[in-house]
Order: C-alpha cells, then structure tokens, then sequence
C-alpha cells in the first residue's frame, strides 16, 4: 500500500469509527425513550398539557447567575441545612431536573399545572417530615394523606378547596400540584391512561428540543392564543399586530454567558417574515436609540433574526458583564429624571 | 483506414481510464505539501478542541453542541471547506499546464472526460480525507464535554454534518474545477469570489439564492449568532431545494469544466 493509500484509509477508518461509535451510541443510549431534553418519566405528564418547561438544576446552580443571586439571596449550603436536616434534601445537590406543565384555564376547568422533579430522594426522611408536620399543633389539620393506585398521596390544605398535593412516583421522581393533575400523573404513570403520549403537537415540539441546555421550554398554539396580539408600536404613535404564533420553542444557557434560542412557529411563510421583520426592526431601533452609548449597541448585536420557511429562530447572546451596565444605565436614568422632577 | 490510424492503440475505456487517472492524481494530492498545509487548515479545530478540554474551566463551558455548531458552521463550511476546493479544484488541470505535464496526458489513449472525472473524484477522495475526520473528532471532543450521555441526541447532527460538507465539496470543487480550465490563472478569481461574491448570501431577499454557501448554511441545524448584515438578514432556504442546487451546481460544473476541457487546446510555453 502507498503512503496516500494509508492516509486514505486511515482517515477513513477515523471517521467510520467515529459513525459506528455514533450509531452505537444512538441505539444503546438508555435515554432514548426520552422525548428530546425530557426523560421519559415525563411522559406521565397530564395528556391535556400546553406548555412544558425543562430546568436543568445542575447547570442551573452551577451558572454564574445562580451563584450570584444564590449570595444576595442567601440560598448557601448553610441555608439548606434546616432542610436537609428534616428531609434529607439538599435542593442544589440532589434535584437533577425539574419538569413544570401545565395548561390555561378553559371552559372545562380551572388553570392546571403540574412539577416533576427528577432527583435523589430520602423517601422515609422526607415522608416522615410531612406526616410529623400533619400532627403538630395548628398545622394539624393542613397535612393529610390518602392513597390512590397504590401511591401515597400528600394533601396540603384540603379543607381549603383545593388541595395542593405530593406523591412520590419512584425513589427519584417526585410529582406536585394541585390534587387532580397528580392523579392524573399517577394513573398515567400506571398505565391506566397514555398521558402525554397521546398529545401528539406537544410531543412533536419536544422532540425538536436539543437535550443539554439549562432551560427549555415548549408551548403550542392553545397557551400562545393568550398572548396578547396587539402591542405598542416602538415607532410610537398606535399599535401594531403581530401574526398569531402557532408554537413556541425555547431553549437557553446561563454560562459562561445568557443565550437563548427562541424558535416560534407562524401559519405561514408571509406570517414568519412579518414577524421576523418585527424583531429585526426593535433590535434597529435599540441600536438608532443606543447611539453611542456601548451597552445599548451591544445589546442590539446580540440579538439575530433568522426566518426559515414558517419558522422564526430568535438567537440572544447576552454576557453578565452586559447585564450589568443595562442595570447601571436604568439606574443612572431613574436618578436623572428623578432630580429632573424635584428640579421642576 | 490509415496506416497511421492503425498504428494508433485503441482508447482505453473509460472507466479504466478514470480509475488509472484517479490513482495517479491520489497519489501526487494526498501527500504533497499543498495537502500539509490544507491538512494543517482543516485539523486545526481538533488541536483547539483539545486545547480547549484541557485548558477550559468545563464546569462554566457553553454547551458542546453549540462550540461544536460554531465550529462546523463558521469554520467549516463558511471558510475552510471552500478554501479547501479552492486550492485543489483550481489546480486540477491548471497545475498540469503548469508544470507543462499536460501533454503527457493528452498523448495518452484516454479521453478528456476520464481525465477530468479521475482528477475529480481524486480531489473528492482527497478533501474527505483531511476534512471528515477533523469533523468527527471535533464533536466527540466537544460534544462529550460534560460526559458522554445525551450524546445519541445529536448523533443525526453529526451525519448530517458529514453529508453537507461532501456535498459542500463536491460543489465548491466543480465550480473551481470549471474556473480552473477556464482561467489560466484562477486562484485570485476564485478567493474573490469567496469574499466577494458568497457575501451575497448575508443580503435580504433573493440575492443569497445567487451563492453556494446559502444554499450549503441552510443544510445544517446549527444556527450560531451571526454579526453585522448576516445577523440581520440571515435567511434559511428550504432544505430539499439546496440539495438539488447542490448537486446540480456540482453536475454543471463538470459539465461546463468538460465542455471547455475538451475543446481547449493546450499550446505550452517554451
């Protein structure tokens, strides 16, 4: 074999390895059955829901915004420690993932919502701090609980009408929520119902969610019916319509820096480019309005518009740093107009 | 029939002639000092990648999949790909004029198609060769940046990275290949065209749809933030139309690098 044979063949071999260790990867993978960033568990989730929200809690509490705000607020191991104590819980150690859901209020029901919170649970510990907490004084009556399928349910506030409640699904699945959506997700869970399997848009829109991100959300037409369609023209002078989105797909990250990828669906291709049109012309008007001043410029730049057939993917990449100088600029600006009216 | 006509050896069929064109071009491409240097080029990312994984702070890293996005979006496809054809495809048949070697060629049995089918596929072979790996080994280095799990989920990215930058290649090449026989001297042209011309793709309405790179960005899932015109006006064309303008630029290339090839005569400087 020739030198430039070898190379051939080797840089081949490279890459079909590389394919087979892909491959190998996409069929072995034990979270397949998951539905893009969502593990299956969530799958439990009730079938009428609308909007799905994903928080990756390791990233999340490793980001420079979580350790920041975590200071201010006090949110240190130290704080957690009466928690963990009680319950075995440390929230920044042991909760992986946290799944919100939930749908608008309709004509058949009240607003509902659901969490599932994927993590390490002391079940005993955790259990036995909930049932101590139904006997001591006049917290005895808030805490009650009851079994449906098999599952033991926490009723939080039952005599208030509705009942907040908490089950564990598994050793490190936890559902909360008002005592008719965890129902639901217990029955699912059983298989006495398909859950949100059978919510094929919803399904479809997590599926295009790349796993890996801090957060995610996805919401279809039914919750973005209740945003409001018209808004304040930034030229001034009236309003203006925006095209009905008919899904609505977030992802994002909180290091080194804020990104976030938005992605909303429109009727059509007319629709997206007014839309895309929309976002183009706010982000000209923040760098016309920006004039020299470097953070409103920079905050121009980190917004991209890109429309794709009836896609409209809004890309934002905004640094702390960024963040930082907008707060000192409303800050300075409050000041000035504030002397400005003690002036007057 | 002749007596000279008789002399004459019969052609050699084509695909025997391609193939015997295609070994000779592999050998003179892959190990040359332009491929060290395209080699060094194209590699480049995966010297960073490793740099990156050993150096970075991987607990504050952006996620992997979008410096992978970057890498291949930006990098890749956006400029080293298409310097890539550039360099080859242009000196297809202009390096044989060049070095005066064309008239052993010519001389030979074997029609001008073989000729320029062989040295085509030669490049392909050679392109692939020093880009995919480097493709492959950047995502298993960046994807895998907080572990190997989730990996399956953007397996389909990486084929489908793979699958644009051969289609990027082939286009790109077929077009440089084209300027290479038209052009005595195609290398200026065709980096003008790259700056020049491909930035079309960054301007609103039609105009993208006039460059190869709009059609190549709107094959791949990864969106990175673009700045200036491009963040403005950054446009997606419908994906199966881009396969069919790729592949039909890569057929009218060659077509359009042939029809002149086979026409052209070759009168070498003494």
């Amino acid at each position: 074999m020739t030198r430039s044979r070898l190379v051939v063949t080797a840089s081949f071999a490279v890459v079909s390895l590389g394919i087979a260790v892909a491959l190998g990867a996409l069929v072995l993978d034990p979270a397949r059955a998951a539905v893009g960033p969502m593990p299956g568990e969530g799958l439990a989730l009730p079938a009428g829901t609308r909007f799905v929200v994903g928080v990756d809690v390791a990233r999340f509490t490793a980001s420079p915004m979580y350790q920041k705000h975590a200071k201010k607020a006090d949110v240190t191991p130290e704080a957690f420690a009466e928690l963990e104590e009680k319950t075995g819980l440390r929230p920044d150690r042991d909760i992986d993932q946290i799944l919100i859901a939930g749908a608008p209020p309709s004509a058949n029901g009240p607003e509902r919502g659901v969490v599932l919170v994927f993590g390490r649970f002391d079940r005993y510990k955790i259990s036995r701090a909930i049932e101590t907490e139904a006997g001591e004084g006049e917290k005895k009556k808030d805490v009650s609980w009851k079994t449906v399928e098999g599952f033991t349910v926490y009723l939080f506030g039952e005599g208030k009408g509705k009942p907040g409640a908490l089950s564990f699904l598994d050793d490190d699945t936890l559902v909360l929520g008002p005592l008719a959506s965890v129902e639901e997700v217990i029955a699912n869970r059983n298989g006495s119902r398909k859950g949100l399997a059978e919510n094929a848009e919803l399904v479809r829109l997590l599926g295009t969610v790349k796993p890996g991100s801090t957060f995610w959300m996805v919401g279809d037409q039914t919750l973005l019916s209740r945003m409001p369609s018209n808004v304040p023209s930034p030229m001034g002078g009236g309003q203006m319509t925006l095209p009905a989105l008919q899904s609505l797909v977030v992802t994002g990250d909180l290091d080194p820096e804020i990104a976030m990828h938005v992605t909303g669906e429109a009727r059509d291709e007319a629709a997206a480019r007014q839309l895309a049109d929309v976002v183009r012309g706010l982000t000209a008007l923040i760098q016309l309005q920006g004039g020299q001043n470097p953070a409103l410029q920079s905050l121009a730049t980190a917004f991209s518009v890109n429309q794709e057939g009836a896609k409209v993917h809004l890309n934002a990449r905004l640094p702390y740093e960024l963040l930082d100088q907008l707060k000192a600029l409303g800050e300075k600006r409050k000041a000035t107009s504030e002397s400005a009216d003690k002036t007057e | 029939m002749s007596a000279d006509e008789k002399a004459l050896p019969p052609p050699v069929p084509f695909l025997r002639a391609a193939r015997a064109v295609f070994d000779l071009s592999l050998e003179e491409m892959v190990w040359s000092r332009k491929s060290l240097v395209m080699a060094g080029l194209l590699l480049m990312p995966v010297a960073l990648a490793v740099l990156f994984r050993l150096v970075a702070n991987l607990k504050h890293a952006p996620a992997g999949i979008d410096l992978y996005g970057l890498v291949v979006a930006m990098y890749y496809l956006r400029n080293a790909l298409p310097l890539a054809a550039l360099f080859f495809a242009t000196a297809l048949i202009a390096d044989e004029v060049e070095g005066r070697t064309i008239t052993y060629l010519l001389s030979r049995p074997v029609s001008r198609a073989s000729i320029l089918c062989g040295k085509f596929a030669a490049y392909v072979v050679t392109t692939l060769t020093l880009t995919l790996p480097g493709i492959v080994v950047c995502f298993f280095l960046l994807v895998t940046l907080r572990g190997f799990s989730g990996v399956a989920a953007f397996v389909p990215d990486l084929l489908r990275d793979l699958a644009v930058a051969a289609l990027a290649l082939c286009a790109y090449g077929a077009l440089f290949t084209l300027l290479g026989v038209l052009l005595k001297r195609p290398t200026i042209p065709g980096l003008v065209f790259l700056v020049g011309w491909e930035s079309l793709a960054n301007l609103p309405g039609w105009l993208p749809r006039y460059t190869v790179t709009a059609w190549v960005r709107s094959l791949i899932s990864h969106r990175p933030v673009d700045e200036g015109l491009a963040e403005l006006f950054q446009t997606t064309l419908p994906a199966g139309e881009a396969v069919v303008v790729l592949v039909a630029i890569t057929i009218l290339g060659l077509a359009g690098a042939y029809g002149i090839f086979s026409r052209r005569q070759f009168v070498l400087d003494q």
